[in-house]
Order: C-alpha cells, then sequence, then structure tokens
C-alpha cells in the first residue's frame, strides 16, 4: 500500500508544479513595447512619431548606416545617376534606367519608392489616429498632427511625382485582417486629385507647425517653412507640362508664401561649403546625420580610384558642358559648336567656368587632397593607368558637390558620411519662382503680393557671393528667360534629385535623355593635353513611357492585374 | 521504464552445445594433466580463429588459431570452459578431457533482442512499429569529420545532410528529415540523453562518446508535441558496462584540403576579357581600348612582375592542406552497483589559410555514473563540458572567399619587394586571413548537467516512477580587436610605395565584445507500468516536462585605442562617441504531459498510443496549449506459425503502421501583439549645431493575435524483413499533410496598403506576423536493403535510398500571379527563371528571336514561354527542383578478413538544382569555364558562355534576367568515407600489456562525381562565395588497455 501513497504523492506532486507553473507561459518582453504603450504614453508615441521622418529600406544597397528618407538621398548610387548629370561606375541596377531597359520587373533601384511611401503613409495614419484618443496638450497635438500631415504629404509627394496617378486613402489605416483587395487600394486617381490632397493638407499642416525650432520642437523637425516649401514644390510640378494640374499663378503665390516668411536667406559661405554645414540659414528642411546614424561614406563611394577611391557617381560631359563661362555666356552653341564669343578654350575647357562647376565637378588638374587629380592617359593616377583601375571614372569625371575633404577617404568607416541632405533649401524656392513667375507673369514683372520679379529672384542665385555670375539683364523673352531658368536649376541644384523631375514635368527628357552619356579622353603627351569626347555610357535610351515609372510587377500581381500600370508598360 | 530498461544488461540464454562422444565417461584422477584442447565453430561449422576461451575458475585460457583450434593446460580445479567471442552468445560449457572438445557458438541473439533508443525509453527493434533508424556510435566514428552532423550523410535513409561550408567551427551540415515540408523552419529537434533541444545540440559532441543516434521520422516522434514535426534526432550517450575497467585511447591525424575550388582566369586572359568589355561598348575603339598587345603578352610571360603579374589569388591564400587532430580517452567499467563512462576528447582543426589566423579547438569531458542504491533504487549522473575555441581573422569567410574570386589575376598580393598590396579595393585575401587586422576570438563553454533516478515502486510489480532534472548552460563570448595595418599601391611614375591604413576604425584600434549566456533548465517526473501477463507484454507511462530557456546577451565597443597592445574594453578612446553598448534578454517556457500505452501479444501483434499535451509560451493564452496524439500497429507475419510452416523464407516479417499529429513552433515569439522597439540610429535632430540622434520608437512587428503551432498529420506504411539468413530489408511509404504553416504574408500584400515588410538581412524581422497559413503535401518513399555474411571473411553490403517530394498545397502568393509562375501545386524552393535556349551568335539571330531591350549578339537567348512575341517577367517559368535534393541515397560497403577491415560509405543526390551567377565582370575575375568558352565576336565565335560584361549581376545574360543557365544540376555522387583498419594480432600485444590495438586510416569527401563544374554541388551559395567543403584524409589508432 506504500505504493499507492507514494503514488498519490507524487501525482499531487506533479499537479502542485503544474498549477504552479502554469504562469510561467506568461512572458513579459523587455526589449519591445506594447501597442498599449504606444497608445498611451505621449513620450513614446512622440518617438514613433519622429521616427516618421524615415522610411523602411526595402532594397539591397540603400539605407548604408541608416534607413533611408525621403527621395533616395545619400546612397551608392545617387539619383542623379539616373540623368544626365552622372552614371554610377558599379552600375547597382541604375544602368537599366539610363539604357531605357527599365520594366516593371526590372525598376533597378527605383522601384521601392511605391511601397515605402505608402508604408509611411499608413503608419502616420495609425499615429494621427492615436493622437486623437491620447492625452496630450492641444498645443502639442496640433502641432503633431501638423507634423504627421506634412510627412504624409511628403510621402504623397514622392509618389506623385514618380508615378503619376496615384492611390489616395485618407485616414484609413489597413489591419492584416482587413480585406487586402479592397478595390480601394489599386484605384488611382487622376494626378489633380493627388495635388489638390497634398496642398490641402499642406495647408493645413503649415498652419499648425511651428515657424522656428525650439527646445521642444528640435531642428530637423518640419515647421511651417518646411510645409509651404513643399507645397511651393509640389505646386511648381503640377503647373508644368507634363502635369497640367494647376496653373502658374499658384505656384508664384507658394513660393512667395515661403519668401514672405522672412526667415531663409542665401548662404554666404561658399557654393562647395553650403553642403556640408549643419546650420545654415538657406535651410529649410533637412535631414541630419551624425555618428552611428551616418549615411554613405561619399568619399570613398565617389572618390577617383587613384585615391582609393570607388569612382561611384561621375559627372557626364553633358552636364560639363552646360556650365557657363564665368562671364555668363554658354561656351557652346545650341548646335553643339564652340560659342568663339564665350571664351571657350577647348584646349583648356576648365579654366573660367562658372566657380560652381569646381565646386560640384573634380576635373583633371583640379587639386583634391593634396595634388592634383590626373585622369589623363598614359600614366594618369585617377585613369585605367593608375591602381584599382576598374574604378576609375567612364566618364573622366568625378564627384565634387558633397565631398567633404576632412573626411577620410581611405578607411572611413563609421568616421564620415555625417553630410545634411537638404530637402528644401532657400535657392530651390526662389528658382520656383523665378520659374513660375516667368510663366504667369513674365520675367520682369513683380507678381502681386511679391517682392520681386522672376529675374531678381534669379539673380540673387547668380550673384550669391561666391558664385558672383554675371546677372541676367533685363529685356529677356519669356522664351529666352524660361532658358535661364532651366540653366539655374540644373546648375545650382545639380546631384539633389531635381533633374530627373525637371527634364519630365517640362517635358524635354525625350532631347536631354536622348543624348548619349558622353565623358571626356584626355591624353597626355608631353605637358600637352588633348581632350577627346567619349561615349562613356553605351546604349542611352529614353521613351515616351519613361516619363512616369512603371509601378512594380509586384503591386500589380498582388492587386490581381487591376491596378492601372502607367502607360507603355 | 525506459530508464530501468536502458540501464539492464541483456541477459542472455546460455546455450552449450558440446558434442563428446564419451561425455559420460568417469574421470579419474590422473597425475599428468593433459590439455584441454577443442574446436570452435561458428553456427555453420566453420572453425572461428581468435575466440576467447578460459577457464571459469579463472586459472588459465587463450585464444583460439587460425583453425579454430584451442589446446589449454588448465588444473583439475578447473571443471568449466568460458568460451565468447564478439558477435557471439558466450558459452559456458564443461570440460571434457582427452577429448577433441567441438564447441558450436551461436549467433548473439541481441539481434532479434537488440533496442532501440525511442522517445522516452527503449524498444525491442523487432516490435517497433514506427520508422525509426538508428546509426551506432561505431559506425560515426569512421568518419574523420569533427563536426558530428557531418557523419550522417548517406548512413541513414529519409534522412537528407548537406554539407554547406567547410570553416572550422562552422563545418555543420543541415539536416532535414524526410525533405523540406513546409515554408517555415526544417529544423529538426535533437535530443541528448532525454534532454529535448538541450543546449550545445548535436554537432560538436564527442563522436567518441557517442552511443548511438536514433531518429524519428514518423509519428512515433509525436511524443515531442509541438516540436516534432520536422522529426527528431535522438543521441544516447555511452555509460560504463559491468567488468573490469577498459581503457580507451584513440588518436587521430588528418589532412584536410577543399573538396574543390573555382579555377580562375589567369591575368593575360582577364586582360583580354576586359578589352572585350571595352570593345563592347564601343565597337569603334576597337580590341586593344584597355590593354594592349604587349602589355597582354607581359602577364602572359611574367617578365614584369611588378607592374604585369599574373596572380593565383587562391593559391597565394590557401595552403595544399590544413592539419586536424582528434584525441580521445576514455576509461568505463563498473562493479554490479556502480558503472561508470568517463571521456576527456581534444580537437584541434585548422583553417586552410596561409598563416591563417582560423583556428578551432575543442576539448571536452563526460562523465556518466550510474549507481544502484538499493534494489530498487536507482540514480545516475551524467556531467558533461566542453570549451570551444575558435578564433578567426576579422574578415568573415565569405568576405575572404568573395576577395579571393574577385581580387584580379592582374594585381599582385604581394610586390616584388614583399610589400602586401591592396588587393581588390583595399581588401587583400592573403593578408585578410592572416591576423595583421586583428582577431576575432570567440570561446564557448556548454555545459550539460542530467541527474536522473528511478524507483520501483514496491507492491505492483512492474511500477516505478523516474525523473530527471537537466541544467544546461553556455556561454559564448566573442571578442573582436581590430587593428589598422598597412597595405600599399604602387606610383610606377615616381617608383614609391605608397601606403595606405586598413583596418581598425579611425586609422586606431577598436575592440568589440559580446556576451551570450543562454541557460536551459529541463524538469521530467514519469510513472511507469511494464509487465508481462503471460503472452501479454504492457508497457505504458504518463509524465509531466517542463523546461524553461532564458538568453542574456550584451556588447560593448570602444574605438579609438591609443596601442595595438591594448586589447582590453578599459583601454580606449574616451570621447564619449568611443563607447558603445547594447544587449537584451529572451525567455521560452514549456510544460508538457506526456503519455504513451503500448501493448504487444507474443511479440507478434503490436500496438502503440502516444500523447503529449504541449504548452509554449510562445504563443498567446488561449492558444498555448496543443494536443499531439498519435497510434500505430505492427504485425509480425513471420510469428504466426502458418506463416512459419508455409514460408521458410522469411526469417523476420513484420508489417507496421503509423499515423499522428504533430506540431512546429519554430517561430519568434510575441507576435501575438504589435511589436514597437526603440531604435538607436532613427531620426537626427540639431541642437546647438550639434547632430544628436534622438530616442525614436519603430513598429517592427504587426500582431497576429491567433498565433499557434503549425500541424504535420504523418503516415507511415512500412514493411520489415529479415530473408535468407543474411538480408534485411525495409521499405516504408510515408505521407505528410502540413497545414496551419507559420509563414509570413508578402507577395499577397499590396503596397498601397502599406503593409511592407522591409529588406530581408539578419538583422530585420518580417513587418507580418508568422501566420498559420501555409498548407504543404509531402510524400515519398524510403527503403534499404543490406547483406551481411559473417565468418572468417565477413562483408556486408547495405543501399539506402529517400525519394521526398513536397507540393504546395497553399502559399502566400499574389492574387495575379500566373498560373506556370505559381508555386503552388510545385514542389517547395524551385527557381523561378528565364529559360535559356541558345546563344545569340549574329546579328541574324538577333533579329530572328524576341530579345530584351540592350541584348547583343554574345548575349543569352531567352525562350518566349508565353509567345506573345516578346521577352517579359511573364516568360519566366518555375524550375523543377530546388536546392534540397529530392533523391537522395547511399550505399556502404563493409569487409573484414583476419585482422583487417574496410568500410566504404558512398552518398549522393539527385533532383536538386543550384543557381550560381559569379561575381564576375570589372567588379570580379571569372571562372575559367567561362573566361574560356565566352562568345565574343572576334576572339571566340564559337564560344558555348555568353558574352563577358561589367557586372555579371547585372548583366542582360545574369543578374538582370535571372536563367537557367547559370542553374546547375548538383546530383553528385560522393565517396564520404572510406576506412581501413588493420587489428594488431593479440600475440604482438600480450607482453605490451596491451588489450589492443587497431591502426586505420579514412577519408572523407574522397571523391565526387557530378556535372558541376566550378565548385563544390553541396555549397548553397548564390555567389560560390562559401569556405569549400573539406576532403580529409586521416590516420588513426585505437589503443584499449
Amino acid at each position: 500500500m506504500l505504493s499507492i501513497k507514494k503514488y498519490i504523492i507524487l501525482t499531487a506532486l506533479a499537479l502542485i508544479t503544474w498549477a504552479a507553473c502554469k504562469k510561467d507561459l506568461d512572458i513579459n518582453p523587455t526589449d519591445r513595447i506594447s501597442t498599449a504603450s504606444i497608445e498611451s504614453d505621449t513620450v513614446l508615441l512622440e518617438a514613433y512619431i519622429t521616427n516618421r521622418y524615415i522610411g523602411a529600406r526595402l532594397q539591397d544597397k540603400e539605407g548604408d548606416g541608416t534607413d533611408p528618407g525621403f527621395g533616395r538621398g545619400f546612397e551608392y548610387a545617387l539619383w542623379s545617376s539616373l540623368t544626365d548629370e552622372s552614371m554610377y561606375t558599379n552600375d547597382d541596377a541604375t544602368w537599366l534606367i539610363q539604357r531605357g531597359q527599365l520594366s516593371p520587373e526590372n525598376t533597378g533601384i527605383a522601384g521601392v519608392l511605391w511601397a515605402r511611401s505608402y508604408r509611411s503613409i499608413r503608419e502616420c495614419n495609425y499615429a494621427l489616429h492615436v493622437l486623437n484618443t491620447i492625452d496630450i496638450s492641444a498645443r502639442h497635438k496640433t502641432q503633431l498632427q501638423g507634423e504627421l500631415q506634412f510627412i504624409r504629404a511628403f510621402r504623397y509627394h514622392d509618389l506623385i511625382r514618380n508615378y503619376g496617378k496615384v492611390v489616395l486613402l485618407g485616414d484609413t489605416v489597413y489591419d492584416l485582417s482587413d480585406d487586402l483587395q479592397d478595390p480601394a487600394l489599386f484605384d488611382r486617381k487622376p494626378i489633380a486629385d493627388g495635388i489638390n490632397y497634398v496642398v490641402q493638407q499642406l495647408t493645413e499642416a503649415a498652419e499648425k507647425l511651428p515657424l522656428d525650432n525650439s527646445g521642444d520642437w528640435v531642428q530637423g523637425r518640419a515647421t511651417k517653412g518646411a510645409a509651404l516649401a513643399l507645397k511651393s514644390r509640389i505646386l511648381l510640378y503640377a503647373a508644368s507640362p507634363l502635369y497640367d494640374a494647376g496653373t502658374w499663378e499658384d505656384a508664384v503665390e507658394a513660393a512667395q508664401e515661403v519668401i514672405a516668411l522672412n526667415k531663409y536667406s542665401l548662404y554666404t559661405g561658399g557654393y562647395a561649403n553650403l553642403f556640408l554645414i549643419n546650420d545654415n540659414p538657406e535651410t529649410i528642411f533637412a535631414r541630419y546625420y551624425t555618428k552611428n546614424a551616418n549615411h554613405v561614406h561619399l568619399e570613398i563611394a565617389n572618390g577617383p580610384n587613384g585615391y582609393g577611391g570607388w569612382g561611384g557617381n561621375t559627372p557626364l560631359q553633358n552636364l560639363v558642358d552646360a556650365y557657363q563661362m564665368v562671364n555668363g555666356m554658354a561656351p557652346f552653341n545650341a548646335d553643339g559648336s564652340v560659342n568663339s564669343a564665350s571664351g571657350y578654350d577647348a584646349a583648356n575647357p576648365y579654366a573660367n567656368r562658372d566657380p560652381r562647376f569646381a565646386a560640384t565637378i573634380l576635373y583633371n588638374g583640379a587639386t583634391y587632397r593634396g595634388r592634383q587629380v590626373e585622369t589623363f592617359t598614359p600614366g594618369g593616377k585617377d585613369s585605367g593607368d593608375g591602381t584599382d583601375n576598374w574604378n576609375t571614372s567612364k566618364t573622366g569625371y568625378y564627384l565634387r558637390k558633397f565631398i567633404n575633404e576632412d573626411y577620410p577617404l581611405q578607411n572611413p568607416w563609421g568616421n564620415a558620411g555625417f553630410q545634411p541632405w537638404n530637402y528644401f533649401r532657400y535657392a530651390e524656392i526662389l528658382l520656383n519662382f523665378a520659374e513660375a513667375a516667368n510663366e504667369a507673369y513674365g520675367p520682369d514683372v513683380v507678381p502681386p503680393n511679391a517682392t520681386m520679379s522672376a529675374r531678381q529672384a534669379l539673380n540673387l542665385i547668380r550673384s550669391r557671393p561666391g558664385v558672383d555670375m554675371p546677372e541676367v539683364p533685363m529685356g529677356r523673352s519669356q522664351t529666352q528667360f524660361r532658358e535661364d531658368v532651366r540653366y539655374e536649376r540644373r546648375i545650382e541644384l545639380a546631384f539633389e534629385e531635381h533633374r530627373f523631375y525637371d527634364v519630365r514635368r517640362w517635358k524635354i527628357a525625350e532631347q536631354t535623355e536622348n543624348v548619349p552619356a558622353y565623358g571626356i579622353t584626355i591624353t597626355k603627351s608631353g605637358d600637352h593635353l588633348t581632350y577627346a569626347q567619349k561615349e562613356a555610357l553605351s546604349g542611352r535610351l529614353f521613351l515616351e513611357k519613361h516619363y512616369w515609372l512603371p509601378i512594380p510587377r509586384t503591386e500589380i500581381l498582388s492587386s490581381n492585374n487591376t491596378l492601372e500600370q502607367n502607360p507603355g508598360y | 521504464m525506459a530508464l530501468a530498461t536502458a540501464y539492464a544488461l541483456i541477459t542472455q540464454d546460455v546455450q552449450a552445445a558440446v558434442f563428446s562422444a564419451n561425455a559420460e565417461k568417469e574421470q579419474t584422477e590422473e597425475k599428468q594433466q593433459a590439455p584441454v584442447v577443442g574446436t570452435v565453430v561458428d553456427e555453420n561449422g566453420t572453425p572461428l580463429p581468435g575466440v576467447s576461451v578460459r577457464g571459469k575458475g579463472g586459472q588459465g585460457g587463450g585464444t583460439t588459431d587460425a583453425q579454430g583450434k584451442f589446446s589449454l593446460q588448465l588444473p583439475s580445479t578447473e571443471v568449466t570452459l568460458i568460451i565468447s567471442y564478439v558477435g557471439y552468445l558466450t558459452q559456458e560449457v564443461p570440460i571434457v578431457r582427452n577429448q577433441v572438445m567441438q564447441v558450436r557458438l551461436q549467433p548473439d541473439a541481441q539481434a532479434l533482442n537488440e533496442v532501440v533508443v525511442v522517445g522516452y525509453g527503449t524498444q525491442k527493434k523487432a516490435t517497433i512499429t514506427g520508422s525509426i533508424s538508428e546509426v551506432k556510435g561505431a559506425d560515426v566514428v569512421k568518419s574523420p569529420q569533427p563536426n558530428v552532423s557531418n557523419s550522417l550523410a548517406g548512413r541513414i535513409s529519409g534522412v537528407i545532410i548537406n554539407n554547406r561550408s567547410g570553416e572550422p567551427g562552422y563545418d555543420g551540415s543541415s539536416i532535414t528529415i524526410r525533405g523540406q515540408a513546409t515554408t517555415g523552419s526544417n529544423d529538426v529537434l535533437v535530443v541528448v540523453d532525454g534532454v529535448p533541444g538541450q543546449i550545445g545540440g548535436l554537432e560538436r559532441l564527442d563522436p567518441n562518446d557517442i552511443e548511438s543516434i536514433s531518429v524519428l521520422k514518423d509519428a512515433s516522434a509525436a511524443i515531442y508535441g509541438n516540436r516534432a514535426a520536422n522529426g527528431v534526432i535522438l543521441v544516447t550517450t555511452k555509460r560504463g558496462k559491468k567488468g573490469k575497467p577498459t581503457i580507451n585511447y584513440t588518436g587521430n591525424q588528418g589532412f584536410s584540403s577543399p573538396t574543390r575550388l573555382p579555377k580562375m582566369a589567369d591575368a593575360a586572359t582577364y586582360a583580354t576579357l576586359m578589352n572585350e568589355i571595352a570593345y563592347d561598348a564601343n565597337p569603334n575603339g576597337g580590341m586593344n581600348q584597355t590593354y594592349t598587345e604587349e602589355q597582354i603578352q607581359k602577364f602572359r610571360d611574367g617578365s614584369d612582375p611588378l607592374l604585369y603579374p599574373n596572380t593565383d589569388w587562391a593559391a597565394v591564400t590557401l595552403k595544399n592542406t590544413a592539419l586536424q587532430s582528434q584525441h580521445n580517452l576514455s576509461v568505463s567499467g563498473g562493479s554490479e552497483d556502480v558503472q561508470y563512462f568517463l571521456s576527456t576528447g581534444m580537437i584541434n582543426q585548422d583553417g586552410i589559410y596561409k598563416d591563417g589566423a582560423t583556428k578551432y579547438k575543442q576539448y571536452n569531458f563526460r562523465s556518466n555514473v550510474d549507481a544502484q542504491i538499493n534494489s530498487r533504487l536507482k540514480i545516475g549522473l551524467s556531467l558533461s563540458g566542453r570549451q570551444e575555441n575558435r578564433k578567426y581573422p576579422i574578415a568573415s569567410a565569405g568576405d575572404i572567399f568573395r576577395s579571393i574570386y574577385r581580387a584580379k589575376p592582374i594585381v599582385s598580393a604581394y610586390f616584388p619587394n614583399g610589400l602586401p598590396t591592396t588587393g581588390i579595393e583595399n581588401a587583400n585575401p592573403a593578408v585578410m586571413v592572416t591576423d595583421m587586422a586583428g582577431t576575432v576570438d570567440n570561446p564557448k563553454q556548454v555545459f550539460n548537467g542530467i541527474l536522473r533516478g528511478s524507483y520501483k515502486i514496491p507492491g505492483v510489480e512492474g511500477l516505478s516512477v523516474d525523473g530527471f532534472l537537466a541544467i544546461d548552460k553556455s556561454n559564448t563570448f566573442q571578442k573582436t580587436f581590430s587593428v589598422p595595418y598597412l597595405l600599399y599601391s604602387y606610383d610606377a611614375s615616381s617608383d614609391t610605395y605608397n601606403s595606405v591604413i586598413v583596418g581598425g576604425n579611425n586609422n586606431a584600434a577598436t575592440l568589440t565584445e559580446s556576451h551570450t549566456n543562454e541557460s536551459l533548465i529541463t524538469s521530467n517526473v514519469k510513472l511507469n507500468f511494464e509487465r508481462d501477463f503471460g503472452l501479454h507484454h504492457l508497457n505504458a507511462f504518463v509524465g509531466y516536462e517542463q523546461s524553461k530557456s532564458h538568453l542574456e546577451y550584451f556588447d560593448a565597443q570602444r574605438f579609438n585605442y591609443l596601442s595595438t597592445l591594448l586589447p582590453e574594453l578599459s583601454q580606449g578612446g574616451s570621447a564619449a562617441t568611443d563607447y558603445l553598448n547594447s544587449g537584451y534578454s529572451t525567455n521560452y517556457n514549456r510544460q508538457s504531459i506526456i503519455s504513451r500505452v503500448a501493448y504487444t501479444y507474443d511479440d507478434k501483434y503490436i500496438f502503440e498510443g502516444q500523447l503529449r499535451v504541449d504548452g509554449s509560451s510562445i504563443f498567446p493564452e488561449g492558444n498555448r496549449f496543443g494536443y499531439f496524439p498519435s497510434v500505430s500497429a505492427g504485425w509480425r507475419i513471420s510469428k504466426e506459425k502458418w506463416f512459419k510452416e508455409k514460408v521458410t523464407f522469411f526469417d523476420d516479417l513484420k508489417l507496421r503502421a503509423s499515423y499522428g499529429t504533430l506540431g512546429n513552433d519554430n517561430v519568434d515569439g510575441f507576435q501575438y501583439f504589435d511589436n514597437y522597439v526603440l531604435v538607436g540610429n532613427g531620426f537626427v535632430a540639431l541642437i546647438d549645431d550639434n547632430p544628436v540622434i534622438q530616442p525614436n520608437v519603430n513598429l517592427v512587428k504587426l500582431a497576429n493575435p491567433d498565433i499557434t503551432w503549425e500541424v504535420s498529420k504523418k503516415l507511415d506504411v512500412g514493411i520489415n524483413a529479415a530473408f535468407l539468413k543474411h538480408f534485411t530489408l525495409e521499405a516504408i511509404y510515408f505521407q505528410q499533410k502540413r497545414s496551419d504553416i507559420l509563414a509570413t504574408r508578402n507577395a499577397s500584400l499590396p503596397g498601397s496598403s502599406g503593409i511592407v515588410n522591409p529588406w530581408e538581412t539578419d538583422q530585420t524581422v518580417p513587418l507580418v506576423p508568422s501566420e498559420n497559413i501555409g498548407k504543404v503535401n509531402n510524400q515519398g518513399f524510403e527503403g534499404s536493403l543490406s547483406y551481411q555474411k559473417s565468418g572468417n571473411f565477413s562483408w556486408g553490403l547495405s543501399g539506402n535510398f529517400t525519394y521526398a517530394k513536397s507540393k504546395i498545397i497553399f502559399i502566400d502568393e499574389a492574387s495575379g500571379t500566373l498560373d506556370y509562375q505559381r508555386q503552388t501545386g510545385r514542389p517547395l524552393n524551385t527557381y523561378l527563371l528565364y529559360n535559356t535556349i541558345g546563344l545569340f551568335r549574329s546579328e541574324a539571330d538577333l533579329e530572328q528571336y524576341p530579345h530584351v531591350t540592350g541584348a547583343q549578339v554574345g548575349d543569352l537567348i531567352y525562350e518566349d514561354y508565353n509567345q506573345d512575341g516578346q521577352i517579359t517577367a511573364d516568360d519566366q517559368v518555375r524550375t523543377p527542383y530546388g536546392n534540397i535534393p529530392q533523391i537522395t541515397y547511399g550505399f556502404s560497403f563493409n569487409a573484414s578478413y583476419k585482422n583487417i577491415d574496410l568500410s566504404l560509405l558512398f552518398a549522393g543526390q539527385a533532383q536538386v538544382s543550384q543557381y550560381v551567377l559569379p561575381e564576375s565582370g570589372t567588379v570580379g575575375n571569372f571562372y575559367s569555364s567561362w573566361a574560356d568558352n565566352r562568345f565574343n565576336i572576334v576572339n571566340n565565335p564559337d564560344g558555348t558562355y555568353p558574352r563577358v560584361s561589367e557586372r555579371a549581376s547585372s548583366a542582360i545574360s545574369g543578374g538582370l534576367y535571372n536563367n537557367t543557365f547559370w542553374l546547375n544540376n548538383s546530383s553528385f555522387l560522393r565517396l564520404k568515407n572510406v576506412e581501413l583498419g588493420y587489428t594488431i594480432p593479440k600475440s604482438f600485444l600480450d607482453h605490451l600489456k596491451l588489450a589492443s590495438v587497431r591502426i586505420y586510416a579514412n577519408a572523407f569527401n574522397l571523391f565526387t562525381i557530378t556535372k558541376v563544374k566550378d565548385y563544390d554541388p553541396e555549397g548553397s551559395s548564390g555567389s560560390g562565395q562559401f569556405y569549400p567543403q573539406q576532403r580529409i584524409i586521416n590516420i588513426g589508432a585505437s589503443i584499449k588497455f
């Protein structure tokens, strides 16, 4: 009977252990936060909201250091390498876009904007929804709402300028348990609807956001100026021929709203320096970087092979040739012949150019890190005859803009990649104003409620200390001045993700993007250099369908083919 | 009952068969003792040499000679002989003097009574109803591979083993049982000495400590509940046996080298290819835009090694052979009451790098002690500990091999003056493999302790209680000291060598230390009942088990070391930005009730039922507990009288079947609520002109409040037979239906919903939680047949074959997916590729076939699958196979004659594909197979490979349109293992006081037959950049004292 007793005792013990341990299966993790915390703790909610300035990394070779923000920003292959500004030596899915091989299944580096933008929009919508229920001061709640509306509008702007017609979701937050084949998810609205929604959101955001950054609204968070700047850009695009969904007058007014804040001014410490410093009167909205939250190490990624760089984004001859001479004259005529009146010397092609040339492009003979760049052959250190010749520039040029000589080029890991990325700077607003005012009123008319004419706005940029280009004179025709504005945008905003959208909205991409990608071959013979144009990247091609990006094939398939593809793809 | 059975020595009936003409003749006292003489024969009458014959009183003895004869001088007090021989039952025979005794030994009936380790117990092999295969430790040690997971390949039907890398310390194989059956985790549960998921796992066990490895392939694994769906591997370590101490030493010295390395293009070829790339881009520039013929000639003839070197990077980086050694010393024995097995071992493995930093060193011990406290209580204590010292250079093996294959043959590793070059973008593999850049020290300690007891409850015969408490602990430490070093480039114009500082951080040394501390506490108590009622045999238990697993991790980093001689965290730079740290901890708990009832009647009819109730903290309350029942039955036809009478052909014949429900819970925890985490490198604000990282929160996981385990329903029907004395056969049909597979949605989610998964890396988790949505069926056949002949020349042959094919019933796919591109209805892990149907050899070809924008002569022709006149994504098709083979097979041969023994093991796989596109172009070197056979309209118009281009990964004939050209049939047959041994004759050893000495030579991956040209067909890297599998040739000795 002893055994039965023992059996009973053991069973009882087992049951007690069982009961005692049952709560062992309830574990609270210590490294993650639950929804309940986000929805009740305002500090956590705000930390969630500020992180909406950052998007999700969706592709290889992006988000090196930190996740991407809006647009593309500082990555190995810059957005400029999809345009006539530069090419990316190491390809990395850029050449297929340059070569017109862009297709819904092969979107290269341009395939992530759809999903990334919508992910951010959903996150903003969720945060807006939480804001409605959380206990927080009314003033701060309004600011946060404005901030989220701004971020959401920025994402829509990224969608509209790449895809045209987009799906508008309002404040809906889709969840996994929802019907994800809901036709509303696949209903692309006309461009005008998208623009109107963005403009309306930005108008509200501008009212809600503070004018200035301060202790509890740190610099880097959007301000009224940021919302108005984005509104200026989207209305300028809307008025452009490709969009045809707005008026130049509205675009003028939107740019004037930013100018009228009287908060921003052009940086006067030199054009090259403008892109290296954080605190800048010209910055309207920027993304900042620092150690452990850095972007791509630009110096090694883009440096000449002779310095140990990888020659990444290399400017094309197409851009080089665009720079005016210091006298304000174009070195080439429209037919490509040398404009002898300009003083351009084919044997000394880099002399006496617009100062922004040397601040943007590293050319043979330019001084960089204590020596002259040598892209000539034979023997040039930064040519195919130099070390690591597979990294040599195919164009004969290297990137200078954004490059900081104080950062290490060799072995830079963790000690470079801190330049700010300016989403909006005042120069763009002046250029928006100049373009829209010219289109609406002509170059020399001061628009209603404005303080300057298109020409005056443009000349502010040309006469920036350190640039000091001759002013555009009075009396230019609207058409002539349009070219002046386009020149100025191309030069002033080079490599800042404008050219790609500008040539499209102006509908001139079929000309500019069907020009071969040119580079230069420099041959040294004794002390004599000869320059010969070459094709740096073969097969450059732009077709009408390329005005808009294709919607990725995965999106079409996940919609069961109900999501409308852009024409031509 | 399990434990009691395991511990019990099998008592054997003693059968004597003495043939003596005058057995009854009375013995009279004699002054002169005549020697005891006789012959020992086997069951067929064949004389047996080397049989031990001794007097029972311990007064003398010897062994039989080559004719099986013995002759012993024994005092008259000896009246009984003990005759023993391996594989035969020991006999006691009354001594018959003045006669030639004839002793016939009977084979050890253990073959029939042999027990196999099963979940929570052991079972007689004869009455097993599940699909359970077993490998003996004695076979495992035949492989010179120190990593146990590699020693199983080809030995067991149904177990698919692929060795993906040969790097010391990380050279384990991926193991799947009967192929892949789920889109989720396919990890097999490893149970060591009864502890499910024991920390330390299978791979690093000392093969000399292993008694047996059982693999539960069917519903018999259901006793492991929600972790059993992918099969269970049970490892049992050796225990002591009664008898005088046996001291055993084995020592091995091995020589390893890569099974194969791709042959790369040489400098002259590479320079020519660079010219061809330039020519393709700009045909007007001619064929020598990059290198002149004179330059290419210099590369070819080596006349200017400074400027025109010709480097074989693998040759300058890798050694021909690396050394490895293994030693093990064990003592085992015991008295009636206490038995012990004590073992210690060490492993030493070098990397194949020249002057390499890579080293693996292992020290391990094990102490298994069992004690019979009284007639009812028995306790056992198993302790084992292991130190795994891994040391590596700073660069990972992946980076090193990437650099070896990328580095240009036109760049030397060292300049003629001995200075190291910058290699490929400051990555010089010849330098990367050394400790010049610092080292990664990565020691790990594992401790496993198990205290177990069993008690026979008095009063009820056959009732007992047993249980164990197991404590596992591991500590993994990693210390990475990265120091700057110099590489050089040569400036021809000034004839100077310019140094570049590489490595470290900010031109100073940097130190990272991390520490992972894991523990697992498992406790188990079981009430058992086992008893015979006449011919009825009942064996049942019910038990409770729980486990708690805990992990703590932290790391710290320090930058800007003043000196490279101070590799301690306290010695780094003092700025605020010079410090970094992080850490986390996790907990997983489980609770289970386990039970089994097994009934057999006369060992003829066998029924078994199992049930496990399993709870896991991975799932939310309400979805935590699962029920995993299984049933099986067997019928030993050969035990039927009518069968025995009519069919003499069979010695044993059993039909069996099993069916059960198993689970899989191998997903991350806490997916039942939205997971937000703090981000360390998110939004940066400018505060007083200084950029400062802000505290940020990110949503990383959406909730799935309904998450629970995935379910596998397994059916098995098998036949086991032994026939014609020498043959054994097993044939099994199996079928598995996996449902509620834990998978994450991706393809079906429209981007506009905003539910978008991030780019998949080691650091990211999908935003979408695991959901119980997948469905996969898997079925197949496995069989094995063996023949064993014993005798003077004994030999055996056995083969096994497995065919396992999966079929996806539901997988997350976009609603608009084209039928012929769907994964649904097809096997798991297939590739979606363009079919290549040739090469554009002329402009006419380009005219004739549809092609993608930019295609040129020399590019691959893709099949216009949907015949719409253009090549689009719609033309991709699914490949029939993925990189998990549908067919695996193995066959082994063993033979022994006198003192010599030989065993061979072949392993093979078929119906398997591997895609490899090398990183070639201006970005990296080419495999010779491509370089020599590439198409070039001028230089090589008959080439069969596509034209070369800047980057294969974004070429039209490469990564831009992934295609079947780069898909290889990675079927192979390889001699996985061969061993030749020689046992030194006893006469030699007697005066050395050694019991036995066996010397042997063995080899691993000795040769391979495959169609894959450039890399080892077992690899799984899509770029071919991995530490290659090893061929090991080894010599060793095993000495018993």
